[in-house]
Order: C-alpha cells, then structure tokens, then sequence
C-alpha cells in the first residue's frame, strides 16, 4: 500500500511535480484510443506540456483564482492544459461537451445559468464548437473575458528559465486551503450547483480514501467516465495523479457506442481498478458477445466501484456470472456513496472484498425499520455502500434533524475533512443543505447497519439516469411547452428498468387530443423536447384533462401521480407498450 | 440507401412509426427520437438478430449515420 506520509506536496501541482521529480518516467495518463495507438503521458512529459500551457495562460492574461471552462472532448492535450491552468493557480471546471441532440440554444442557456453561479472567466474548447459557443462570450452580459482554442496553440517551444521562475513564483503564492478547482455537482440544463474544492480538501480526500481501497504502486485506473462527472473527473483522475499511479483515460462518447473498449484496455494494460455506474454492469454484461470477449482478461481487476446510482445485487450477480469465465473475480464487486459536495467518497466497501447484501423486511423498511428478513416473500436485498472511510462521519436524521435510533431508516447527513466550501454564489442553496455545524443533509434516505451505510432512495425526486442526476423540473419544463400539451400540466418521474439496471425517465402529460394518429405525434413532440434538453425520455403517458391528481400548492404531485400511473390499469391513460 | 428492413427494426425498437419519422442514408442516431446510448445497444441487438449476424464493437463505432450502419450490414450478410 501507498505510504501517504512519504508523498510531498501541499497542493496539487507541488504533489504532480514531485512524482515528475522522482519518478520522471513513470507512466501518469494514458490516452487510450479506439483502433489507434494511445498517447502515453509520463509524470515527466505531462509536466513539461503543463509548464507551457501554464506560460501561454499567463500570458493570454488568466489570472490566480479564475475559472477556465473546459469544454473539450476527449484529446490528448487536454491533461496537460488542465494542469497547466492548475499551474497558475486558476481553477479548472470540467463541462460536458455538447451531445449533438442538444439544441444549441439550450446549450448556451445552461453555460448562461452556469456563468451566473460560477463566474467562468475564461472558456478553452474546441474550433468545432466556435459558432455555437461565440454568441454566449460575446453577450455583453456574461462573465466570460474571452474565447480560445488552446488545442490548436503551438507549444514546440521549450520555456526558458526566466519563464519557469516566474511560474515557480507564481505556484509558491498558492496556498493549499485556495480553491482549487469547480465542478458542477449534477443537474441537466436549468439547476447547476457549482462546488469549489481546495487543493487540500482533494489531497485529504486522496490520502483517506486510497487508504481505504488499500491503493498501492502496483494499481492501474482505467475509466470511460466523463471528466465533468465527480466519479471521473476525482476517483479516476485525481486520486491515480495524485498517487503516483497511471490512468487509462477512454472516450465516454466511444465507450457507450463499443463497451468493449474499457475491457479491451483493461485487458491490455492490465487494469486493477475501475469505477462504473450500475447501468454499465448490466449494459456490458448484456452487449458484451463472447467473439468480442475472446482473448481478453479481466483477471488483474481487483475492484470494480459501483457508485453514482443505486446499488443493484442483480446487477453485481449478471456481472460477476457473465465474466467470472474471463477472470473477473467476486471479490472484486465493490461499492461506494459518494458526492461532489464531500470531494468524492464517504464510504467505502472493504478492498479486495464483495460488497455485503442484507435482506430486509421490505414493508419494514418503507415504516422506517431495518429488521433483517426472514419471509422470502418480503424480502428485498440492499447492496451495501460500505463503510465511512477516515475523515467522514455520518447521520442518519428525521424530517426534524434529529438522529433517528439504531437500524432506522433517514436521510443521510455527512461531514467531512474534503467538504466543499458552500455553492458558489449560491448562499440560499448552501443554506438549505449546509449547516452551521458542518453537517451536509444529502437528501439521500438510508440506514446503517453493523457500520455500514445502505442507501435505498432519495428523498427529493430527482431521476437518476445512467449516473446522471436529471431535475424532473427541468423536463416538465420543457415538455409543457409541447404543443398540444396543456401548459403546466405534465409530471416527470423516474420509473425502473430492471433489464437495464438503472431509471428512465418517463411523463405524465393531459392533452385534449383523441385520435390514435394524434396521440403518436404528441408522443413524437414529448420525445423531441426531451432531446432538445439532452434528455431522453422513455415512456410517455398522455392522460385526458383534469386527469392529474394536485398537491396541496395546486401544482400535478409527482408522487401521486407516479404511483396511480404504475398501480391503476386506467382505460384514460394511453401510452405505447 | 437503407433497407425497409433496417427501418423497420429501428422503428420496432424505438416504438415509433415508419410513417412518422424520416430516417435515411444521411440520419445521425441522435437525430432519431429515443435514439440515445441506452437504447443504442437494443438497436444493435435487434439488427444482428434479425440478420442473423454479429458486429464487433469497434465496428459499429465507425458507423456515424443509418447509411453506414446499412453498409455494415450488407458488407456481413453477403459474406
């Protein structure tokens, strides 16, 4: 295992330089490719592009404390600019890259409501994505100084030492409790919480959760995650950096098209570990065919991280049944809880070791009891998360706060050593979620049980779709725009898919229309403005007028209506089988 | 040009009707409704079953529109 207390650095970059010191050749990113060679970073190579991104973002006029918007699909040079803008003492902040179903107008209007909260300062992309990013800098009210295209700047120049002085200069003024990066901690177009970290809330966070993985020299990260997503961009990206281990870094937008490449690669470069949302056990167990399987090894994997979703046991079973003939081991099934507001990780499951199942009483457990199960018929299997890794506490609390008793069932507050510092710009947000004793309310629902922590639900309606955290607002928002759907009378919710091991999102909307013929193309104009907002809705159920069942504020309740939806064979609902 | 066939899969998959969508040679999966990752892999599924053929991952990547995919197809079913 990794001995912390010997690795040097306050922040980031000293952390960086001194692995490109003292291990100058050892392998730090590799860029993997479909069908071409990778780009294999070293500590030593890596720094040095750094340095020169560094110089140019100097001299561009990037400044200490500055947000740089990145917005850049999968490229070689983009880690080296990341840590270049780290170098400055500038603060990194991941977006993701336009899907092409996404109208262009919405994206601006997400970069908008994320300039408002984050105050981007700079945006580095790509020339591809000029014509739909330029009308956003050059609004006169944005916050954003300028537009650049760092992948096509020239850096065969070598820096000289009067350069690399005042970049010496400029990195010993960086403090390591100084924001270090921002990134965004979920939402779809219209809510983006930005959270700043600071340099030692991530090195705190590397040092206790890679003990808690028991992380050593011998490890090997390898991630289609996106860098935008708090899984990819600190459990596979900076927990390896700054442990002195390399990454394999694969394109998220290849990935979901040929799954196979993350065992490809793992297979190649003998991968030890990986993180994945629970939809990706079920996606490959499902696609993956024994022809693509052939010749490939899983055997090096020593934990496989489920995280970002709830925690399936029939997904941790397909997976391990499917693959345990190309050596992927059952020890290696592992799990977390984590969030973007702590750094990453709260609780871990034991390294090297399958994550625990409990079977509860589940009429029990909707009453707010844990009590272990006896008849099968009530059974339901929780997939533990693990246990709280050094730094980390956690309650489980009451709608009052008040901590619930032993084996009862609550939100989930945590408090952390890595917690961030509040939203940016956004004190009525960090008010309702933070309190004055540091305890962040996670709006999760869960119990511990023999120290572990299980999560069973959420307590605010968000959808959580393939990891990704949708606002059901935001696409009621835009389905309520549909012609032919009566204004404001349409309900998002996320409903189970249990082949694919994750939620989709389906709606409730009243329309007047009757004919068989017209109900399909509404369906087709629900469907479309899902995709305008890069959200793809699933299931469609068109109800009469007045069919929606109103909370007490008047508006169609989310929860009533899913559950009449689901329970009642109602002949007023239609919706394609 | 694409195989009715091949529409007809997508279509079934997607559950939409032929009438109501335009998917041709040019089409880009994210233009077509419902067309999104997790689905992609369902389509992909329905193709080599009903073609009794196989794709490898890395084949389909290189697929950027229906007309591709429609070649891929062929390039299989006359081997």
């Amino acid at each position: 295992m990794i001995d912390f207390s010997t690795l040097k650095g306050a922040t980031l970059w000293e952390r960086w330089q001194y692995f490109a010191q003292t291990m100058p050749e050892s392998e730090a990113i590799i860029h993997w490719r479909a069908a071409d060679e990778p780009v294999r970073w070293t500590y030593a190579s890596l720094l040095e592009t750094a340095n020169k991104f560094s110089h140019y973002l100097k001299n561009i006029g990037v400044k200490k404390g500055e947000v740089c918007a990145l917005i850049i699909r999968h490229n070689p040079n983009f880690y080296p600019l990341y840590l270049g803008i780290v170098g400055i003492g500038a603060l990194p902040s991941v977006l993701a890259y336009p899907n092409p179903r996404l109208h262009p107008e919405k994206f601006r209007q997400g970069l908008t409501g994320m300039a408002e909260r984050s105050g981007l300062n700079w945006i580095f992309t790509e020339t591809a994505l000029e014509e739909i990013i330029l009308p956003f800098v050059e609004d006169k009210n944005t916050t954003v100084n300028e537009l650049f295209f760092p992948m096509e700047w020239n850096l065969d120049k070598g820096l000289n030492s009067d350069t690399i002085q005042e970049l010496s200069e400029i990195r010993a003024n960086v403090k390591s409790n100084e924001p270090m990066l921002l990134q965004h901690s979920s939402g779809t177009t219209g809510i983006q919480k930005p959270v700043v970290l600071s340099h030692e809330a991530i090195l705190k966070h590397v040092e206790n959760y890679g003990k808690s993985i028991q992380i050593s020299n011998d490890d090997k990260v390898v991630s289609w995650l996106p860098l935008y997503h708090d899984m990819g961009l600190i459990a596979a990206f900076h927990v390896p950096l700054a442990c002195g281990i390399p990454s394999i870094q694969i394109d998220p937008f290849e990935w979901v098209l040929a799954p196979i490449l993350m065992f490809m690669a793992a297979s190649e470069e003998k991968a030890t570990l990986g993180w994945l949302p629970n939809f990706a056990y079920n996606l490959m167990a499902d696609k993956l065919s024994d022809e693509e399987m052939e010749d490939l090894s899983l055997e090096s994997f020593r934990m496989m991280i489920n995280c970002s979703e709830p925690v399936r046991t029939e997904s941790h079973n397909k997976f391990f049944n499917r693959f345990k003939d190309y050596g992927f081991k059952e020890n290696a099934l592992a799990a977390m809880y984590a969030m973007a507001e702590t750094t990453l990780t709260v609780t871990q499951t034991e390294a090297n070791k399958r994550a625990n199942e409990l079977s509860v009483d589940r009429e029990q457990l909707s009453n707010g009891k844990v009590i272990v199960a006896v008849e099968l018929n009530k059974k339901k299997i929780c997939v533990s998360s693990g246990k709280l890794i050094d730094g980390c506490k956690v309650n489980i609390i009451d709608e009052k706060r008040n901590v619930v008793s032993k084996n009862g069932v609550g939100e989930i507050a945590v408090k952390s050593v890595s917690m961030f510092f509040g939203y940016r710009n956004y004190p009525e947000k960090t008010a309702e979620v933070l309190d004055e004793n540091g305890w962040y309310y996670t709006g999760d629902i869960g119990f511990l049980y023999n120290d572990e922590l299980y999560v069973i639900g959420r307590k605010k309606d968000i959808i959580i779709v393939a990891g990704n955290n949708i606002y059901p607002e935001d696409v009621e928002d835009a389905v309520s725009k549909v012609e032919l759907v009566l204004p404001g009378r349409v309900i998002a919710f996320g409903e189970d898919d249990i082949e694919l091991g994750t939620e989709q999102v389906s709606i409730v909307a009243e329309t007047s229309v009757v004919s068989e013929e017209d109900l399909n193309y509404l369906r087709i104009a629900i469907i479309r403005a899902g995709m305008g907002i890069n959200v793809n809705i699933h299931k469609v159920y068109l109800v009469p007028p007045r069919w929606l069942i109103k909370s007490s504020s008047g508006k169609p309740s989310r929860k009533a209506n899913r559950t009449r939806i689901l329970n009642k064979n109602d002949e007023q609902v239609w919706s394609k089988k | 040009m694409i195989s009715e066939r091949l529409k007809n899969i997508i279509c079934k998959e997607l559950l939409l009707d032929t009438k109501s969508v335009e998917i041709n040679d040019e089409t880009q999966a994210t233009e077509v409704p419902g067309w999104d990752s997790l689905n992609h892999a369902n389509i992909i599924v329905a193709i080599e079953k009903d073609y009794g053929i196989r794709f490898k991952g890395l084949e389909v990547l290189k697929c950027n529109n229906v007309g591709a995919l429609q070649n891929l197809i062929d390039s299989k079913v006359s081997k």
